[in-house]
């Protein structure tokens, strides 16, 4: 029988909010359907409960023709639907076998733990999707895109019949997402019914054959990808046209004197690295993951120790033992993992923002409320920051409000920021935020701020900085200005062996 | 946003926000003990409202009072201290052995043991913050090694054999025992510390430093709150009030007693988490563990009073600490929920 998933008139309440009004569609097997939305759209809601984790308020999903009621995960699990979530649902002290294989261990027939079989299961799996993973590696030391892998392969191992992905490009590199389609091609290719979330659109396009819109819970539009273009979608999406991002951006183009030089920069994962930046210029970082970017971000702020090398900001030599001393020195970096490493997810907006500079509110002991409100007011206006109060807490805001708020703590009237380093600001952030987050970046320029631009989006960063530097493997390979980049040469640099 | 704050009801402005807070919440269950117990020992015949009962409660919130004020604190930043009260107890045999052995003026007795505990304190720091040891394991082996140091201390010059040191002293004796008009000064004293300790942390850019490094250390740290300097003065400060209630114990006493504290050992934590204050770091402040101190007190004394044979009062305190924990994990539950995380 064909298998297919259909959802018909799903519902969804919270208090409060409509986050889904009558979806209905089919998603059939052997294609890919992709599920395409701004942040609140409603599609990590539908997933949800698709995977069993929350249930509808109206209407009914049927799998293969049949109607289902999945009251948890597990149910949904045996019923062969497996959702792989952003957040891994691995056990990284484990083994990649034995997260590949949950609850299902084999037994020997004394009914002791089978290691040797458990093995063998778990390679032929992984050859299947020829991967050079080890079983027997621990999944906290595989980087993030084999960890996916693992997850996938574990959905797979169960023998589901949908899998749902939810935004899985998110934390890859260009050759990794490579890779995940290349598997998502084998599954569809079996008959399997593929889900999936994405903001990418260059990547729907590449892998999905039906696309399904929402908006504000509502269903737009269902379209064929051969049939459909890429401002078709973002229409459809945003409700207005964007037109092309890049060429509408407001560009600083008057660059001041060096603001800083790093001359051959080493640390534990940087072997060498060297580049200038001058005030009003954005200077972008690619490479793979793993190729030093981060890294170099981390010990130019004082968070990871450094080993050798020089780092010259405003002709002065500096080594920053804390990032403390980089920030009083106007060093300030918005990091890699917005919601582990750059906010206080259970604080407010106000106290988020307010964190770097608690000892300038106020000249006494006490902290000066009035000053602290005006910083978190003056932020919210001016990003427009979409919340009904500077006191909720951010966990509760979108992923592109999150991050306008950690730009909003390093770009406030209390700090003396200089150099302002974004690693992958507009991950997991839907279209329309992106682009407001791409002008704010030209505008720090044109405020006479140096800033470092990271991204693995390739298109990003060709298109929006004026310079990149091309990092692999630990060493700076080449720093292309942006009249000559091109995604290939950028990519030759960045996988230079 | 103005007017709609005006259209809206006092009720809504101001008395929901009331019961939804914490606090509150656990002053309700306070006084839901009173009335508990108050019915209680009347069916038994005694009288729960009385003088001595009232003296009892608050005599026994002196010592675990400033437990639960360092305990409190280190909690909401994240980290967590077992060894306070060892490290109290030690600091009370140094006190008792400076004023009777060596003939030291009492007050400077008192400055070397409290000295004596900030250098623990540090101890404590530099363990968690410089060589890494989860907080747990490092304050758990100090609890161990100052209970241990204090029995070697109290045998020297004894033959090897550990016992008390008595002392004699007009001024501690007035510390432990003596009374401003009908309230005790361990009283007193701790309701000042509570109310400066309270207004710090909810009022400092200390307390928010506390606060946000609690929440998610390393975020706070990437912010440059120097997350370094807060441990050393939370665990610095958490081992000086440990000490301080060993000073009103050996006060209270007249001697450096081996017990010392022995029962007190997770009284400051087990009343700080009654009070509200998250275990993982964060969130809470001293009203709350005030509140938490009294809940925890009056339950025991009040088992006391009802003559609940006294082991079972222990199993009954393990129960309610389960069941504050509980409730505010479905509390948490519950508003995650309806967040639609």
């Amino acid at each position: 029988m064909e298998r297919s998933l259909e959802f018909r008139g799903i519902g969804k309440l919270y208090p409060g909010v409509r986050a889904l009004e009558d979806i209905s569609f089919k998603a059939e097997g052997g294609k890919v359907l992709a599920l395409l939305g701004e942040n609140g759209a409603g599609k990590s809601t539908l997933l949800k409960i698709m995977s069993g984790d929350q249930r509808a308020d109206e209407g009914v999903v049927l799998l293969n023709g049949e109607e289902v009621h999945f009251s948890d995960p597990r149910d949904a699990i045996a019923a062969g639907v497996s959702v792989i979530y952003q957040e891994r649902q691995l056990i990284p002290s484990m083994s990649v076998m034995e997260n590949m294989f949950p609850g299902a261990l084999p037994k020997t027939k004394a009914g002791l733990f089978d290691r040797a079989r458990l093995r063998r299961d778990a390679s032929e799996i992984i050859e299947k999707f020829g991967l050079p993973i080890d079983p027997t590696e621990q999944v906290g030391r595989l980087n993030v895109a084999y960890q996916q892998m693992v997850e996938i392969m574990k959905a797979y191992r169960r023998d589901s019949q949908v899998i749902a992905f939810d935004e899985p490009t998110a934390p890859l590199t260009d050759a990794e997402i490579n890779i995940l389609f290349e598997i998502i091609r084998q599954l569809k290719a079996e008959g399997k019914v593929v889900i999936y979330v994405s903001h990418r659109l260059a990547e729907i396009f590449q892998i999905a054959d039906e696309i399904v819109v929402l908006k504000d819970g509502c269903l737009v539009k269902t379209l064929t990808t051969a049939q459909t273009g890429e401002s078709e979608l973002i229409h459809a999406m945003v409700g207005r046209d964007i037109g092309d991002t890049y060429s509408q951006l407001s560009r600083n183009e008057s660059f001041g004197d060096v603001v800083l030089e790093v001359k051959n920069l080493k640390t534990q994962y940087v072997r060498d690295a060297s580049f200038k930046i001058r005030r009003g210029e954005v200077l972008g970082f690619a490479g793979l993951v793993g190729a030093g970017r981060t890294e170099v971000a981390r010990a130019l702020f004082g968070a990871d120790p450094v080993t050798g090398g020089e780092i010259i900001l405003d002709g002065e030599s500096v080594t920053f033992k804390t990032p403390r001393e980089a920030i009083d020195h106007g060093v300030a970096l918005c990091p890699e993992d917005r919601k582990e490493q750059g906010l206080t997810l259970q604080s407010s907006i106000k106290n988020n923002i307010a964190m770097p500079v608690v000892d300038k509110l106020g000249t006494s002991l006490f902290v000066d409320r009035t000053q602290m409100t005006g910083l978190a007011d003056t932020a919210v206006s001016r990003y427009s920051i979409k919340t009904p109060s500077i006191d909720k807490i951010v966990m509760e805001l979108s992923g592109g409000n999150q991050q306008k708020v950690i730009l909003g703590r390093w770009t406030n009237e209390k700090m003396t920021t200089k150099l302002l380093i974004l690693d992958e600001p507009t991950k997991g952030i839907d279209v329309g935020t992106k682009a407001e987050i791409y002008q704010m970046v030209c505008d720090f320029a044109k405020q006479g701020l140096a800033v470092i631009f990271i991204s693995s989006e390739l298109t990003e960063v060709i298109n929006l900085a004026d310079n990149i530097v091309v990092m692999h493997n630990g060493h700076v390979t080449g720093i292309v200005p942006r009249q000559e980049a091109t995604e290939e040469s950028v990519l030759a640099l960045a996988m230079m062996e | 946003m103005e007017k709609t704050m005006q259209k809206e009801s006092f009720y809504k402005a101001y008395i929901k926000p009331l019961l939804r807070h914490k606090v509150f919440s656990l002053f309700m269950l306070l006084v839901a003990l009173v009335i508990l117990f108050s019915l209680w020992s009347s069916a038994k015949g005694a009288q729960f409202f009385k003088a001595s009962t009232l003296r009892n409660i608050f005599n026994s919130l002196v010592l675990s009072s400033f437990l639960t004020m360092g305990a409190g604190c280190l909690l909401i930043s994240g980290n967590i201290d077992l060894s306070q009260a060892s490290i109290g107890a030690f600091g009370s045999m140094v006190l008792a052995a400076a004023i009777n052995g060596w003939g030291l003026p009492w007050f400077v007795g008192v400055i070397l043991s409290l000295l004596l505990c900030a250098l623990f304190g540090a101890l404590n720091a530099t363990l968690v913050s410089k060589f890494r040891f989860p907080a747990f394991i490092a304050t758990l082996a100090m609890a161990s090694m100052a209970r241990g140091l204090m029995y070697l201390f109290s045998s020297i010059g004894k033959g090897g054999q550990a016992s008390n040191i008595a002392f004699q002293n007009d001024a501690m004796n007035y510390l432990g025992t003596g009374m401003i008009g009908e309230v005790p000064i361990g009283i007193i004293v701790m309701l000042i510390f509570f109310l400066v300790y309270g207004i710090l942390l909810a009022k400092s850019k200390f307390g928010l430093k506390v606060a946000l490094m609690g929440g998610n250390p390393v975020s706070a740290n990437l912010a440059g709150i120097n997350s370094k300097t807060i441990t050393y003065i939370l665990f610095i400060n958490s081992s000086v009030l440990g000490g301080i209630a060993g000073v009103f114990n050996a006060a209270r006493l007249q001697q450096g007693s081996l017990m010392a504290l022995q029962t007190n050992q997770f009284t400051g934590i087990t009343a700080a988490i009654l009070g509200g204050i998250s275990f993982g770091g964060g969130s809470g402040g001293m009203g709350g563990a005030f509140v938490g101190l009294l809940i925890l007190n009056t339950f025991q004394i009040g088992m006391g009073v009802v003559s609940v044979n006294p082991y079972w009062i222990n199993v009954f305190t393990g129960i309610l600490l389960l069941v504050a924990l509980s409730v505010d994990f479905l509390t948490q539950m519950r508003s995650n929920r309806a967040r639609g995380v």
